[in-house]
């Protein structure tokens, strides 16, 4: 099409036409040709949703549809996107946003469920007679029971959770959601049966022998950061320094059992055993005598305590039973809704291979059994007449209400990630990091993660992209797979702070929903500073171990 | 017009949820089914959804 002649003796409005757009044609494929052209496309999206949420106070819904246009523009226009590609893509992305979206409207139910009893504002009082300490509520509830439900849940179940539960302690609605959010990452990988650590393993065809120890390493050393820094959004360094004893026996708990649960071949259980023994840590810590200079609250209860954690220890019976008793977990999950795509090739060339899509395990699924949880709490609540008249009518509008815009920003944002992924536009976004970086290649590795994390809100999606890029550079480089893909875990376990899917989970649970942008902010910061420390310790690791 | 779309804001934003949801679907049978025209139209109907929540969402 370039060897349109043109009689220069000639030339007329015509022919200036079709020169400018054989000049256009030509400087367009060049730019794109340039790597770092197609790299700033390539993350257009991220930093149009970046920018709109931070410094415009977009919602998150309206932030995601704008990212969603930036991507199918972007990947039409320069990554060879087709009709047809489109099409798979956003077909992948309503069932990934359904797997979320089960547990978010589950958890959203559960919460007015529990709150429309006044259980929320009991619950925080009780917690608050037990030890008026904020550093200890921030420990117990932000960081060492948003890991537990990580390791029984997952997928959003821990800020969903504990936003509302700080909220009635007395916390700010932006506290309440970035402290779980910090605090509950650490877990990720090893927690929800090690779906993600079972992910890494399933791409890069190694075992978890081999994996483990670094994996468990790198992410114990998280889970000290993450106490610290979760305690750190509320009360600065005095705090930090107030509650330190705490962070260190409790951390030392959690990460020593979460190693040993994972080098010795128990990994499913990692998450989860890690944080039960910190919750008996944590409780028996909170009797220190330095814990117990703050008088308890003496306010009065409307219920009892006990009764008002009823949905909670429902909650833990159903998770618990459901992940754990095979046969249980067995029954649950004989209806499994999947769809299957065919292999999908890009205009540029890009293959996304044949396969199935992420599929809706119906009764088996954490929102299936936090809607169990749900149904039975109602029916106890009730039975012992905490609710007022019309409660039922006011807890399902209340769902609505804050599910609605919070699925939309979603929904918006996983669909694009997935025209992203079909294009190879993230595959990009990795390899320009691994090649600026060349020999500090480990410095970058979590920082991978933690990008495939924020685009797709989930480690294991994290891992099952970026998995393979991660082992090929290693080996490239010379160095050790083992530890740069336990860098990867433990970045896109990070990820989870920062992923404006979970955090949107978090906002809508505590009326925050639109406003998620100085929630996103605060995790922001603390994530992109966690990360960076893992980075210097997995090039360290790499030089010297 | 922007009267209208704030006056049924909750309504129409549950029916922008659905339609999110309910598009991909029929946009995978179109694909499946090789029907071009049906992916664009869909594709169409998922950009104006989009677009709503872009501006009103």
């Amino acid at each position: 099409m370039f060897d349109m002649p043109i009689d220069m003796d000639q030339i007329g409005p015509t022919n200036i036409y079709w020169l400018a757009c054989v000049l256009i044609h030509i400087l367009v494929d060049y730019m794109t040709d340039l790597f770092i052209v197609k790299w700033i496309l390539a993350f257009s999206p991220i930093l149009t949703v970046l920018v709109l949420m931070i410094f415009k106070n977009w919602s998150g819904s309206r932030a995601g549809a704008a990212g969603w246009f930036v991507s199918l523009i972007t990947a039409t226009l320069f990554f060879g996107a087709h009709p047809a590609l489109l099409a798979y893509s956003q077909m992948k992305g309503a069932l990934l946003s359904l797997n979320v979206l089960y547990i978010i409207w589950a958890a959203l139910l559960l919460y007015n469920v529990v709150n429309e009893t006044g259980a929320i504002k009991v619950i925080g009082i009780g917690i608050q007679r037990f030890s008026g300490d904020k550093s200890i509520q921030i420990i117990i509830f932000g960081w060492i029971f948003a890991s537990f439900l990580q390791g029984v849940a997952g997928y959003g179940v821990p800020i969903a959770v504990v936003a509302p539960l700080l909220v009635g302690l007395g916390f700010s609605p932006v506290v309440a959601v970035a402290v779980p959010a910090i605090g509950h990452s650490w877990s990720v990988t090893f927690g929800s049966m090690g779906a993600s650590f079972q992910a890494l393993m399933a791409v890069s065809g190694l075992e978890s022998s081999y994996l483990a120890p670094w994996s468990a390493g790198l992410l114990g050393i998280s889970a000290f950061l993450c106490g610290i820094f979760a305690v750190y959004v509320y009360g600065g360094w005095k705090m930090v320094k107030h509650s330190l004893i705490a962070i260190l026996i409790v951390g030392s708990a959690m990460a020593g059992s979460q190693y040993a649960l994972a080098v010795s071949g128990m990994w499913t259980l990692g998450g989860f055993g890690a944080s039960l023994v910190g919750l008996g840590c944590g409780l028996a810590v909170a009797k220190l005598k330095i814990y117990n200079q703050t008088s308890p609250s003496q306010a009065r209860l409307e219920m009892g305590l006990w009764w008002a954690l009823s949905a909670y220890l429902i909650l833990i019976t159903l998770v618990s039973s459901g992940v754990m008793i095979p046969s249980v977990k067995a029954f649950l999950g004989q209806v499994n809704l999947t769809v299957r795509f065919p292999e999908i090739v890009s205009l540029k060339g890009w293959v996304t291979k044949a396969g199935e899509g992420k599929g809706i395990n119906l009764f088996g699924h954490g929102g299936a059994l936090l809607l169990y949880s749900s149904v039975i709490s109602f029916f106890v609540y009730r039975s012992k007449g905490f609710y007022k008249p019309r409660a039922l009518t006011a807890i399902l509008q209340k769902t609505v209400k804050s599910g609605v815009p919070t699925s939309l920003g979603i929904v918006s944002m996983v669909c694009f990630a997935m025209i992203m992924d079909h294009c190879q536009m993230i595959y990009i976004l990795a390899e320009g990091i691994s090649r600026i970086f060349g020999s500090l290649y480990p410095l970058i590795s979590p920082w991978i993660g933690l990008l495939g994390a924020f685009m797709t809100g989930s480690n294991t999606n994290s891992n099952v992209v970026f998995g393979v890029l991660q082992q090929e550079t290693a080996q490239m480089a010379g160095l050790s797979t083992a530890l740069i893909l336990a860098a990867q875990t433990t970045g896109g376990a990070l990820g989870s702070m920062i992923a404006p899917a979970k955090i949107l989970v978090g906002c809508s649970t505590v009326g925050l929903s639109g406003q998620e942008g100085p929630v996103l902010k605060t995790t922001l910061r603390y994530g992109l500073v966690i990360t960076a420390i893992i980075g210097i310790i997995t090039l360290l690791a790499s030089l010297f171990g | 017009m922007d009267n209208f779309f704030k006056r049924h804001s909750a309504r129409l934003k549950t029916t922008a949820l659905l339609l999110m949801l309910v598009i991909p679907f029929l946009l995978h049978a179109a694909a499946l089914h090789n029907s071009i025209f049906q992916v664009k139209l869909l594709l169409a109907l998922m950009i104006g959804n989009m677009l709503y929540v872009m501006i009103w969402g």
